[in-house]
């Protein structure tokens, strides 16, 4: 099978998943484009969200194809005993298992760790959940938006005096994905140094927490609770987002008075006493506002990008969806990439978010439900053509 | 036990981004060296949180949490002498981390091109705003210029009005923090095939592409053509009466997308009259926005009656997805976070016994642990004559 062999660091590797909509198959994601065999486990009694949400063909839906190139597809019901024993039997053969079910739901199916762990005592088995498995508060549940209002985020983004307005509503699962798709990887170090295996529970809110670890620092040292503040930063003036011409935005940051007066000139300020330093900037840092926004109002944001970049100023066009699906320097380093699916049909998708040497082939769409049920229960788990139709039939593999 | 011990890694990074890579490797039990040019040290110790401290040039706390576990060089490798000590240090490490503008490495001595003719085991990895080979107009970025290039800033905040600007993201250095993570995880995956084939590689980390592959769900369906794309800032929102709503202390959040919310909200409010006024499932099928308008005022109302953690416990008892909206202070108040142990007592020569945040993973058999607070400029720079 071509899955094991595309390269990449973690060629070799074979993950589980047992995940539902995004925070979860991201770390299968991340894990595909690295190298590893990921193999998700559906069943058509209790799909994912996101193979059925807007569209009729389960096996074409925009969502599930976005979070899922590159894995394998495998059916099997979780309510019966035989399907669990057929996950055990993966489980036997497998480096890693991810789950993100529901607080309690992996032990409920018979899936804990202690379970899995009996029958392959060095998995390395990766629990996520909003506030981690255990604990006060681990029964709570939510979605994105949920972990980054818990996590301390939300609070911080909005404008001057107004009431916090948040992160965009997109962000906080793929951060969390990323979080324990890195702890999983390290845990595999220790396996091939030692042969143990462990279990890891992730916890969606402490990830968004370390994003801003050093405003917690604040706090910790020196009681300061930090809320939102608009664009403001304490070391850059200025520091904005501003409005240009055509209803687009350009985002400015200056961090040292050279900076500034590469800026004051472009900007025709070269004189202005009340801006020379960064202290003075941000004295006057509504007047500075005020200046800069008006140099941009009737402005090209791109022309302005050039102008501030030519002069080494830190500046670029806020790009829109239409900005970003168009970027050549993201198609040029090969972010967005093609695949093809079993139809034969290719696809634009999000590519890794590096480059590296030796890289793992990612040419694969999302799987079909179901795709790899033959190489997974025959040419894994051994099963004759025989056995795997008469799993079909009990429903077993549906 | 650590995960990570015995993987020696130099840092050659002095922003965010790298050290805080540096931090999530060492803080696994790979041993850091940090290289810092003599006199200043790196310049994050020049940036805040700064301890109460005068003038005491180790103060900075934002330093202190970047760098736990590390052990701190002073060395200038744009030096003639020190570029040779580089090149001796480059003999004795598994990793080099380094986030200085692309082209730098190489001034140094350290060409990611030459990399496999000249360190075959060397495991090189690089964050930079745009990635290696940046267009002309993306040289010099900020976290705010980069957030915004990603498609992140565009759209943050959700639902926002148009009159009002887009935002930087959380905190300062949310795209650096982003792009240390990614760079992590590359590493690590790079030192497991390295067990094996004894063999390095290089990782391009670019932070915008970082930001935009936290898009993944949208930009995928986007870059394929199965979601439209515009110049709306609302283009990756979700419709409905979800969103942020002020409390007696403090604000809270409230996620309402299927019937089973609004059950729990009807059995939290005790059936209100308003509700009834409402059709079935309406927050499926008829979302419209007078509706949302409507219900946002109802519960706006209701919940500035309200405290924020007892509501939220309430609330998610009943299946309502209703949770509060914390600040640094709830944080450290948060008995979550007190049963898992995410603040740590690190105690630093400078600024005392100070909590600092952790991990947010829990390793069974490998925890991820604060052994050393970050070190002094030149603390170890004894190390040199050791390892060269």
């Amino acid at each position: 099978m071509t899955q094991r062999m595309r390269g990449g660091p973690l060629q070799g590797v074979r993950v589980v998943e047992l995940t539902k909509v995004w925070a979860g198959p991201y770390v299968g994601k991340l894990l595909a484009f690295l190298g590893a065999e990921v193999i998700r486990i559906e069943s058509l009694d209790s799909l994912d969200v996101t193979r059925t949400y807007g569209v009729k063909d389960i096996n074409k839906a925009p969502g599930f194809q976005a979070v899922n190139p590159q894995k394998l597809s495998i059916q099997v019901d979780m309510k019966k005993p035989e399907g669990i024993k057929l996950v055990l039997d993966l489980l036997g053969k497998s480096d890693i298992v991810v789950e993100n079910l529901r607080p309690g739901a992996v032990k409920r199916l018979g899936l804990g760790y202690d379970v899995v762990k009996a029958v392959k005592p060095d998995i390395v088995f990766v629990s996520m959940g909003m506030y981690g498995s255990e604990g006060p508060l681990a029964y709570q549940t939510g979605y994105a938006p949920c972990f980054a209002a818990l996590g301390g985020l939300s609070l911080l983004v909005g404008h001057e005096g107004q009431p916090p307005a948040a992160m965009n509503i997109r962000y906080a699962d793929s951060t969390f994905g990323t979080v324990a798709a890195y702890a999983a990887v390290a845990a595999l170090i220790h396996r091939r140094k030692t042969g143990e295996g462990q279990f890891i529970d992730v916890s969606a809110v402490e990830s968004m927490t370390s994003m801003i670890g050093d405003t917690i620092m604040d706090y910790t040292l020196n009681g300061i609770v930090h809320e939102c503040d608009g664009n403001l930063h304490a070391e850059m003036a200025p520091h904005g987002v501003y409005r240009c011409a055509n209803d687009e935005w350009i985002s400015i940051a200056v961090a040292s008075d050279e900076a500034w007066r590469a800026m004051a000139g472009v900007i025709g300020q070269s004189g202005n006493a009340h801006f020379s330093s960064h202290a003075s900037r941000k004295a006057n840092e509504a007047e500075l506002n005020r200046v800069v926004s008006e140099w941009t109002a009737t402005r090209d944001a791109s022309e302005m990008v050039g102008l501030l970049q030519d002069a080494g100023v830190a500046a670029a066009k806020s790009q829109s969806s239409v900005d970003l699906v168009a970027d050549p320097h993201l198609w040029g380093r090969g972010f967005y990439r093609e695949v093809t699916d079993k139809s034969g049909q290719a696809k634009n998708i999000v590519g890794p978010s590096w480059k590296m040497s030796r890289e793992a082939k990612i040419t694969q769409g999302a799987p079909q439900l179901g795709e790899h049920n033959a190489y997974v229960f025959g040419e894994l788990l051994g099963l004759s053509a025989e056995q795997q139709k008469e799993f079909a039939e009990a429903g077993i593999t549906r | 036990m650590s995960a990570m011990r015995g993987i020696m890694v130099l840092e050659l990074a002095e922003s965010v981004s790298g050290e805080y890579c540096g931090k999530l490797l060492s803080d696994f039990g790979a041993e850091v060296i940090k290289l810092e040019v003599p006199g200043g040290g790196s310049p994050t110790r020049q940036l805040g949180p700064f301890a109460n401290k005068g003038a005491d040039p180790e103060r900075s706390g934002l330093f202190a949490y970047l760098n736990t576990n590390k052990r701190s060089v002073a060395l200038d490798v744009t030096t003639p002498a020190g570029a040779t000590a580089l090149q001796k240090l480059l003999g004795h490490v598994d990793v080099v981390i380094d986030d200085h503008a692309s082209g730098w490495l190489k001034r140094v001595g350290l060409d990611p091109e030459a990399l496999e003719a000249n360190w075959p085991a060397l495991v090189l990895c690089s964050i930079t705003a745009f990635g290696q080979s940046p267009p002309e107009d993306r040289l010099h970025a900020e976290d705010l210029t980069v957030f915004h290039a990603s498609g992140l800033g565009y759209h943050t905040p959700s639902g926002s009005p148009d009159e009002l600007s887009p935002l930087k993201g959380a905190g300062r250095f949310l795209a650096s923090y982003e792009a240390g993570l990614d760079a992590a995880l590359c590493i690590s995956a790079s030192l497991f095939e390295r067990e094996i084939s004894r063999l390095g590689r290089f990782i391009d980390i670019s932070k915008q592409q970082v930001l935009a592959s936290r898009l993944d769900y949208v930009l995928s369906q986007m870059v394929a053509g199965d979601m439209d794309v515009s110049t709306s800032r609302k283009q990756f929102d979700l419709f409905g009466p979800t969103g942020i709503f002020r409390c007696r202390d403090g604000f809270a959040y409230i996620w309402m997308s299927a019937p089973s919310h609004w059950d729990g909200l009807r059995k939290l409010l005790g059936n209100p009259d308003w509700m009834n006024e409402f059709p079935e499932r309406w927050l499926e099928r008829e979302c419209t926005p007078e509706r949302v308008k409507l219900c946002r005022q109802h519960i706006a109302e209701w919940l500035a009656t309200q405290e924020k953690e007892t509501v939220a416990a309430e609330a998610q008892k009943l299946g309502l997805i209703l949770v509060a909206v914390n600040n640094a202070r709830d944080l450290q108040a948060s008995p979550q976070y007190a049963f898992r142990k995410f603040f740590a007592e690190v105690d630093h020569p400078s600024l005392g016994k100070t909590l600092h945040p952790t991990v947010p993973y829990k390793l069974s058999k490998t925890p991820a642990q604060i052994n050393a607070p970050a070190p002094l400029l030149g603390q170890h720079s004894e190390l040199i004559g050791e390892l060269s």
